[in-house]
C-alpha cells in the first residue's frame, strides 16, 4: 500500500516533464521563430527583445528575469550582441538549468563561424564586438547551422520528443533549401549598397551584393553633419543601389541622404516582426532580398 | 637522355612543391587551431581572468557659499556631516570592479573605488547561481537590498549626489557596503515578485554605528514587485526595511546616541521606453525613519555631561523625471524632508529645528556614447534650516574602461 502510494506520487511529480511543454525563451524574435520551427506543438516560447528595439540597448526589465527563471533552455544571439543585459538575467534567474555550461544555456553563435572578427579592438573604433558581426540571422546556411543545433539541444532536454525535432528539423532545412535557390536567383550579385549601420555583412557575403561605405562613421556612433556632407559627395560620385537602414534607426539620415543623392533609400526589416510582412523568419528574408532588388 | 633527366626533374620538383605547399596549408591549419584555442600553460590563464573595468567619476563643483560655510553646513535634527566637496575639480573616485564565476555554483564580485584618500573595499561578496527554488543567497560585504539608489553604485546614479533622504538617514553614499548575508527568493508566480532578507554587521555610521553591538545586528527585508504595461512600460514597487541596533554621534556635535533604529521605505519606479532613442523615468523613494534611545551631551567620561531621551520619526521623499532623446538626457528632481514627520522630541519636549529642508535639482547629460557620460547639474539647495540657500553648479564627467558590465533594471 505504502509502495504504490510512493511510486503514485512518483508518477504525479514526472509525470508533468513527460507531457509538459518545453519552455523555451528566446532573447530575439529570429531565435523564438527558428526555435517555433523546430520545436513546433513540443515547445512554448517567450521572446524577450521586442521587434521595435534595438538588441544592442535593451534593459534587463524585472518580466524578463520572470520569465528567465521559469525556461527550461534560454536562446540568444552570442558574440556578445546581449552582453548589455544576458548577464544580468542569468544570474538573476536563479535558475540552475540555464547557467552557463548547462544543456539549457544555448547560444546561437556556437553553431556558426563569424565575419570579420577582428585582430585586434578597442572602444575607439566605436561598438565593435571583438567576437565577430553578431548579425548572422541573415545568412541562410549559418541559420541552418542554428536550427541543427537547436533540434540536438531540444532533444537532449525532451529525449521523448527528439524524433519529432528530427523530423522538424528535416522540413526546415527541405525548405531552407528551396527558399535559397529562389533567393538565390535574386539579382543581388554585383550591387553596390550604402548601409546605416554594419548589420548587412552575412546578407552581402552570402548572396554576393557589397556594401562600399556606412552612414555610422564607427559602429554606434551617429554621424556628425560633417560627415554627412562628405557622404552626400561619396554617393554621388559612386552611385551605389541604394543605402540601406532599419526600421528602428538610422530613417532620418537615410532620407536625407536619399534626397540629397537620388539613390534609393533602402529599409531592411533588421528581425523578424520589424515589418508587418516579416512574421517569420522565412518572411523575413523574402522581405530583406526583395527590397534589394526592388 | 637529357630530355628524360629534365622530364624526371621537372616531376620531382611539382610532386616536391605540391607536397611543400600541403605541408604549408597543413601548418598553417594548425597553427590557426592553435591560436582560435589558446593553449599552453600560461595562454590559457588568460580566459580564466576575472572581467576587470575602470571607472572614473570626476567633476567640478562650483557654490555660491564659501568653503567653510560649506565644510559646516549640515541638516540639523538629522545629520552633523557636511558633504564635504571642495569647490573646483574634485576626483570622486577611480572604481575598479572585478567579476568572474568562481566555479559553478558562485559567482564573485569586488568593488573597490580608489580615491585620493587610499584604496577602499566596498564590495566583496559571492552570488549564487545555482541553488533550486528560485532561491539565491548572497554573501561578504555588498549593498544592502534595502530601497533603490541604496543598491546602485554612484556612477549608474541619475543625478550627481544622492537625494536628501538618503544624506538625512544613512550618509551621501546610502548604507554603503555592509558585511553580511542575504538570501533573496523569486517565486514561479504570474508576476515578477522578489522578496528578501538580510543579516547584517550593522556598521552605517548615521543608522547604526560601528560600535553599536557585538556581532550582527541589522536586519533587513524588502520585497521587489514588477508589471509590465505593454512592451514599452513597466512598474516596479515595494516596501523595504531595516532594524538595528544605534550608537551613533552624527546627530549632533558633541554627543552620542545609543538607542534602537528603525528605518521604512518604499520605492516606485516607472519606465517608459516607446522607441529606440527616446525613453521616460519617473522614480520616487519615501523613507521614514524612527529611532528611540538616550541621548548624552559632552564627554561620557565627564560628569557634567547631560543624558536625555531622544525620539526622532522623521521622514523625507524625493521624485525624479529622467527623459531621453537620442544622446541627451534632461532629468529633474525635488527632494524634501520632514513631509509628513518631524518628531524630534528630546526629553518629552518637540524641539524646533527650523525651516523645513528641501531641494530642487536640474540635470542635463550628454552620453557620446555607452561609455561616456557629460553631466551639467544645477541645484538651489535649502537644507541647513537657517533659510541660507546655496545654489550648486556641477559639471561631472563619468568614464569607463573595460569589460562592458550589465547592468540592473
Amino acid at each position: 500500500m505504502r509502495k504504490t502510494a510512493i511510486v503514485l506520487i512518483a508518477l504525479l511529480l514526472s509525470a508533468p516533464s513527460a507531457f509538459a511543454k518545453v519552455k523555451v525563451v528566446a532573447t530575439l524574435p529570429w531565435i523564438g521563430s527558428i526555435a517555433g520551427k523546430i520545436g513546433k506543438e513540443q515547445v512554448e516560447i517567450a521572446t524577450l527583445v521586442k521587434p521595435n528595439q534595438d538588441p544592442h540597448l535593451v534593459e534587463a526589465r524585472p518580466s524578463m528575469i520572470l520569465a528567465t527563471r521559469k525556461a527550461d533552455i534560454l536562446m540568444y544571439n552570442g558574440l556578445d550582441l546581449e552582453i548589455g543585459y544576458l548577464p544580468v538575467l542569468i544570474e538573476s534567474s536563479r535558475n540552475p538549468g540555464i547557467q552557463p555550461g548547462k544543456p539549457g544555456n544555448f547560444d546561437c553563435s556556437h553553431f556558426v563561424t563569424a565575419l570579420e572578427k577582428p585582430v585586434s579592438v578597442d572602444r575607439s573604433m566605436g561598438d565593435v564586438h571583438p567576437l565577430g558581426n553578431p548579425h548572422f540571422h541573415f545568412s541562410p546556411a549559418r541559420i541552418l547551422s542554428v536550427a541543427e543545433g537547436m533540434a540536438g539541444a531540444l532533444s537532449v532536454l525532451d529525449p521523448s520528443h527528439a524524433d519529432a525535432y528530427k523530423t522538424n528539423l528535416e522540413a526546415f532545412r527541405e525548405k531552407v533549401r528551396a527558399k535559397q535557390k529562389e533567393w538565390s536567383a535574386l539579382p543581388t550579385k554585383g550591387r553596390r549598397f550604402v548601409a546605416y549601420h554594419k548589420l548587412f555583412e552575412y546578407l552581402a557575403a552570402d548572396f554576393g551584393f557589397t556594401i562600399t561605405a556606412y552612414v555610422e562613421p564607427k559602429p554606434g556612433i551617429p554621424p556628425s553633419a560633417a560627415y554627412i556632407e562628405r557622404l552626400i559627395g561619396t554617393i554621388r560620385e559612386s552611385r551605389p543601389n541604394g543605402i540601406l537602414t532599419t526600421p528602428i534607426y538610422g530613417r532620418k539620415e537615410v532620407d536625407f541622404l536619399a534626397g540629397k543623392t537620388g539613390v534609393r533609400g533602402i529599409v531592411i526589416p533588421h528581425d523578424v516582426g520589424a515589418t508587418p510582412g516579416a512574421q517569420n523568419w522565412f518572411t523575413f528574408m523574402d522581405q530583406a532580398l526583395s527590397a534589394l532588388v526592388k | 637522355m637529357k630530355i628524360r633527366c629534365l622530364l624526371v626533374l621537372l616531376f620531382s620538383a611539382t610532386l616536391v612543391s605540391s607536397s611543400f605547399g600541403e605541408d604549408v596549408e597543413s601548418r598553417l591549419k594548425t597553427l590557426e587551431d592553435t591560436t582560435a584555442k589558446v593553449t599552453g600553460l600560461f595562454g590559457g590563464s588568460a580566459m580564466t581572468n576575472p572581467y576587470l573595468s575602470l571607472i572614473v567619476n570626476t567633476f567640478f563643483y562650483h557654490s555660491g557659499l564659501s568653503q567653510s560655510e560649506l565644510d559646516s553646513r549640515t541638516i540639523p535634527g538629522f545629520t552633523n556631516v557636511p558633504l564635504g566637496t571642495r569647490k573646483g575639480f574634485n576626483l570622486e573616485s577611480a572604481e575598479l570592479f572585478l567579476f568572474a564565476p568562481v566555479d559553478p555554483y558562485l559567482n564573485l564580485y569586488a568593488n573597490i573605488p580608489v580615491t585620493e584618500e587610499g584604496v577602499e573595499l566596498e564590495e566583496a561578496y559571492f552570488v549564487t547561481s545555482s541553488l533550486p527554488a528560485g532561491l539565491q543567497v548572497k554573501g561578504g560585504k555588498f549593498k544592502s537590498g534595502f530601497g533603490r539608489i541604496n543598491g546602485q553604485h554612484p556612477h549608474a546614479w541619475d543625478f550627481v549626489d544622492a537625494p536628501l533622504n538618503y544624506r538625512a538617514f544613512m550618509g551621501a553614499e546610502g548604507m554603503g557596503g555592509e558585511k553580511g548575508i542575504q538570501v533573496t527568493w523569486l517565486p514561479e508566480l504570474p508576476i515578477y515578485l522578489q522578496l528578501g532578507i538580510e543579516a547584517l554587521q550593522g556598521e552605517n555610521d548615521l543608522l547604526f554605528g560601528p560600535d553599536a553591538k557585538d556581532g550582527p545586528h541589522a536586519f533587513t527585508f524588502f520585497v521587489k514587485a514588477s508589471v509590465d504595461f505593454g512592451d514599452s512600460s513597466t512598474v516596479l514597487f515595494g516596501p523595504s526595511y531595516v532594524a538595528g541596533k544605534a550608537d551613533i554621534s552624527t546627530i549632533a556635535d558633541g554627543t552620542t546616541f545609543r538607542g534602537d533604529t528603525d528605518l521604512f521605505g518604499f520605492e516606485l519606479v516607472y519606465k517608459w521606453k516607446p522607441s529606440r532613442g527616446r525613453g521616460f523615468v519617473l522614480q520616487s523613494e519615501y523613507l521614514y525613519r524612527k529611532q528611540a534611545g538616550d541621548l548624552r551631551t559632552g564627554d561620557p567620561a565627564d560628569p557634567a555631561s547631560t543624558l536625555e531621551s531622544l525620539k526622532r520619526a522623521q521622514d523625507g521623499i524625493y521624485v525624479q523625471g529622467l527623459y531621453q532623446m537620442d544622446r541627451w538626457r534632461i532629468g529633474a528632481r525635488y527632494d524634501v524632508l520632514d513631509p509628513f514627520k518631524k518628531d524630534f522630541i528630546l526629553s518629552g519636549t518637540q524641539q524646533d529645528l527650523g525651516k523645513q529642508p528641501w531641494r530642487a535639482t536640474g540635470a542635463l547629460e550628454f552620453n557620446p556614447s555607452e561609455f561616456t557620460r557629460v553631466r551639467l547639474q544645477y541645484t538651489r539647495d535649502e537644507s541647513s534650516r537657517d533659510g541660507k540657500a546655496d545654489n550648486e553648479l556641477y559639471l561631472q564627467m563619468l568614464l569607463g574602461i573595460g569589460a562592458h558590465a550589465a547592468h540592473s533594471f
